[in-house]
């Protein structure tokens, strides 16, 4: 297939998917159509986040055999900007999911503790923070990265050195409110400390399994020449590490929950075990952690690109997954899957594949102007 | 005698040369290769043909081990040999297991990863390596690049391989013998190993003697004696009736506790058993009577027990006219209020041991005072 006839067929897709979201607006109702707003633009975004979340990484710990391959996430982590409006956008779902901005909600304690934290002018404050921030974040590490390809100035890597440790606190700080304002406020009694960090997880695995998949995609087409098997094994090894701390934390919080069963918390688990939530919460596990951890325990997975293809397409899935089982239930039914959330799908992947092929297409494949681009190359095991 | 060789070494001077000259000596020897050289070399265990290392399938089967041993030994203790109860949870709460089979698979995979590395595969501790006593070791820990042809157990043609390491561009060879087999289990290494844990244990005992005799930190945890608490029969201001002890709340019942108000043995409310004469409940009753009734009232319930003639009392004779007319209800309320100088039993027996001793006080009565009709027909003649 070549390149114009797939942006077609991901604009046929786009325009449809439109189509069908503004369709479930007015025959399903704006509930549905919003908790599934939230589930797709939180897993755009987080994807987008975890590679950025990667670029960063390797500016803190000052990495070199990741410099040829940073071109990669640093492209995925402009979906962050695709994102931008649609978290803005995200806040009228406010009054229509969010059952702490109804007034009779006050009469709840446990709420109107809440309160001072969970209104809308704030959140709305925290939401436009987050995407400002992000905005400037990408403009010092990822546009300057750009910008060195052509002006070769190495003063670059001491400004994305320096800025990226504020940088982590920044994510640490934004990925938090995420998930506590995205996700946790829908169940507003919830308590969970923990609950960012299992987003963040996620969060990660997700960032890179999609630079996986690309890295892998541009390997095929020989963009990368210079690259071997020992960088593709350290991003599967990095694959690997995650999907265990992911299930460690996501263990880890089930398992005070359960432990405690205090009223206030072990309810939430309770609604996202019922009926058919149960069994996609086994089916959670084995899609994040069972399948990614067995396929890749041999060596020899790590650097194959057939299996690291299929764990990266898994971990995807299974974060949608995850998305899904925690934000669903709010609508108290059990799994739904008709032709709303098939739109959705339609309409969030054609847009996020479109914006990752011109942002594939635009500027160098790797960071030419890097002076650690020759040692990143020269990596081996 | 001949001399066994170890290996022929041959010196290179640089890498490069050392790995060019590998697929020349493995084509015209076919021996065993092995390099060593100042710094890692990547790749050269590929070209020398090593053999990929057994550590990770050992570490696998052995983590898998673990976790089996680990949730295996938690469901024997806590599930069949001694079911317990903790905090509420069933007794078979696969949550609470799933942390020390973690621990118990990391344990088993990191012991099997360290000591099988060190102790089966490097053979430690080994002292005799030939290699150590090579006059090139000076030199290839500094700037030379050695490649070993190895006997592998089998003789070396010689002048043959030291010909071929000449043509393929070593610059100085040096031929290693073989040391006489010292055994594995060579009396003067087991004298060192003996000797050093001697030593170590006296030295260690001499100094922790001292350690605690001058510095007395010999009660190490005092930390759940030292905390805040309110002990039992002591005063404190933090309640109302300045007591330190609590009531229960009025109307509270214990677990499985089945109230008795009846004061009078006469009372008509006195319960009827309410359990069947079935074997099982008949067992349960002798078990019962034995343990607790039988000291004083006999095997037989006859009132001849072992501790009547050092008592000097008289207990009742369990089978006399006046307690064959007892009603069940009287019988088990002379086990809860206790009768002339026995005391009450309600607190050894719970409810249903009592009703099964009454009915087995009942077959003692009937087999004491046995008639013709008792006696089966197809036994009688």
């Amino acid at each position: 297939m070549n390149g114009s006839s797939t942006t077609k067929i991901l604009t046929a897709g786009a325009v449809a998917g439109l189509a069908g979201i503004v369709a479930t607006l007015f025959v399903s109702g704006r509930e549905r159509f919003w908790v599934n707003w939230i589930v797709w633009f939180l897993f755009v975004l987080t994807t987008g986040l975890g590679c950025f979340f990667i670029v960063a990484l390797e500016h803190v710990v000052g990495a070199r055999w990741s410099v040829p391959l940073r071109r990669v996430p640093e492209k995925l982590s402009s979906l962050v900007l695709l994102m931008a409006p649609a978290a803005l956008l995200a806040l009228f779902s406010l009054p229509a999911i969010y059952s702490w901005t109804r007034p009779e909600s006050l009469d709840n304690p446990m709420i109107a503790g809440k309160a001072g934290w969970l209104n809308i002018p704030f959140f709305s404050l925290r939401a436009f923070l987050c995407v400002v921030l992000w905005l400037l974040s990408y403009r010092i590490l990822v546009t300057g990265s750009y910008r060195q390809d052509r002006e070769r100035d190495h003063r670059f890597n001491m400004r994305a050195r320096r800025f990226a440790p504020l940088f982590m606190a920044i994510f640490a700080f934004t990925i938090t409110i995420v998930a506590f304002d995205w996700i946790s406020s829908l169940e507003p009694e919830w308590y969970s400390d923990i609950f960012g960090v299992y987003l963040f997880a996620g969060t990660f695995l997700a960032g890179l399994a999609a630079t996986t998949l690309a890295l892998l995609h541009l390997m095929d087409r020989k963009r990368l020449p210079g690259l071997g098997p020992d960088h593709v094994y350290n991003l599967g090894g990095f694959l690997f590490a995650f999907t265990v701390f992911w299930s460690y934390i996501g263990f880890a919080q089930y398992m005070l929950m359960w432990y405690a069963n205090l009223p206030e918390e072990v309810f939430w688990y309770k609604e996202r075990l019922e009926g058919l939530w149960g069994p996609l919460l086994l089916a959670l596990a084995v899609f994040h952690f069972f399948i990614p951890f067995f396929v890749l325990i041999p060596r020899d997975a790590k650097s194959d690109p057939k299996r690291l293809r299929i764990v990266a397409g898994v971990v995807l899935f299974a974060h949608w997954l995850d998305l899904y089982w925690m934000i669903f239930p709010v609508l108290g039914k059990g799994p739904l899957f008709g032709w709303p959330e098939l739109s959705f799908l339609v309409l969030f992947v054609s847009c996020g594949f479109l914006w990752i092929r011109r942002a594939l297409g635009r500027g160098a494949d790797m960071p030419v102007g890097d002076p650690f681009l020759q040692e990143g190359l020269g990596f081996r095991l | 005698m001949s001399r066994r060789i170890f290996s022929i070494l041959g010196l290179f001077d640089d890498v490069q040369r050392l790995m060019d000259a590998i697929p020349v000596v493995k084509a015209k020897t076919g021996a065993r290769l092995d390099a060593y050289t100042p710094y890692p070399v990547h790749g050269i265990d590929k070209a020398l043909g090593l053999r990929k290392s057994p550590v990770g399938g050992m570490v696998f089967i052995m983590g898998l081990l673990g976790a089996l041993a680990g949730v295996g030994f938690e469901l024997w203790t806590s599930g069949v040999d001694y079911p317990l109860i903790a905090a509420g949870k069933p007794v078979l709460s696969w949550e609470a297991f799933v942390p020390i089979m973690f621990e118990v698979t990391v344990l088993f995979a990191t012991f099997t990863a360290g000591l099988g590395m060190l102790l089966l595969l490097n053979r430690l501790p080994f002292f005799r390596h030939p290699m150590l006593r090579a006059k090139s070791m000076p030199l290839i820990t500094r700037d030379k690049f050695a490649l070993a042809v190895e006997s592998d157990g089998g003789e070396l043609d010689e002048d043959a391989i030291i010909a071929v390491l000449r043509n393929a561009g070593a610059r100085s060879i040096e031929v290693i013998e073989q040391p006489a087999p010292p055994g594995p289990l060579s009396p003067d290494f087991l004298m060192r190993v003996a000797v050093a844990i001697a030593i170590s244990c006296g030295v260690a005992g001499y100094l922790t003697y001292w350690a605690m005799k001058l510095f007395p930190i010999s009660v190490p945890v005092v930390h759940m004696l030292d905390q805040p608490r309110l002990n039992p029969q002591t005063q404190n201001s933090f309640f109302r009736d300045e007591s330190g002890m609590r009531l229960p709340v009025a109307g509270t019942v214990a677990r499985g506790h089945m109230p008795y108000s009846i004061r009078e043995p006469d009372d008509p409310a006195v319960p009827a058993n309410p359990l069947p004469a079935s074997e099982p409940v008949l067992k349960e009753g002798r078990k019962a009577f034995e343990i607790y009734c039988s000291v004083c009232h006999g095997i037989l319930g006859d009132g001849a027990g072992s501790l009547t003639a050092a008592y000097g009392a008289k207990p009742a004779n369990l089978s006399s006219r006046a307690i064959r007319d007892y009603t069940d209800g009287k019988i088990h309320h002379a086990i809860v209020a206790g009768k002339n100088a026995m005391p009450s039993y309600a607190a050894e027996l719970t409810e249903d041991e009592r009703w099964s001793v009454v009915h087995y006080v009942r077959a003692l009565q009937r087999a004491l005072n046995a008639k013709d009709e008792d006696i089966p027909k197809e036994v009688r003649k």
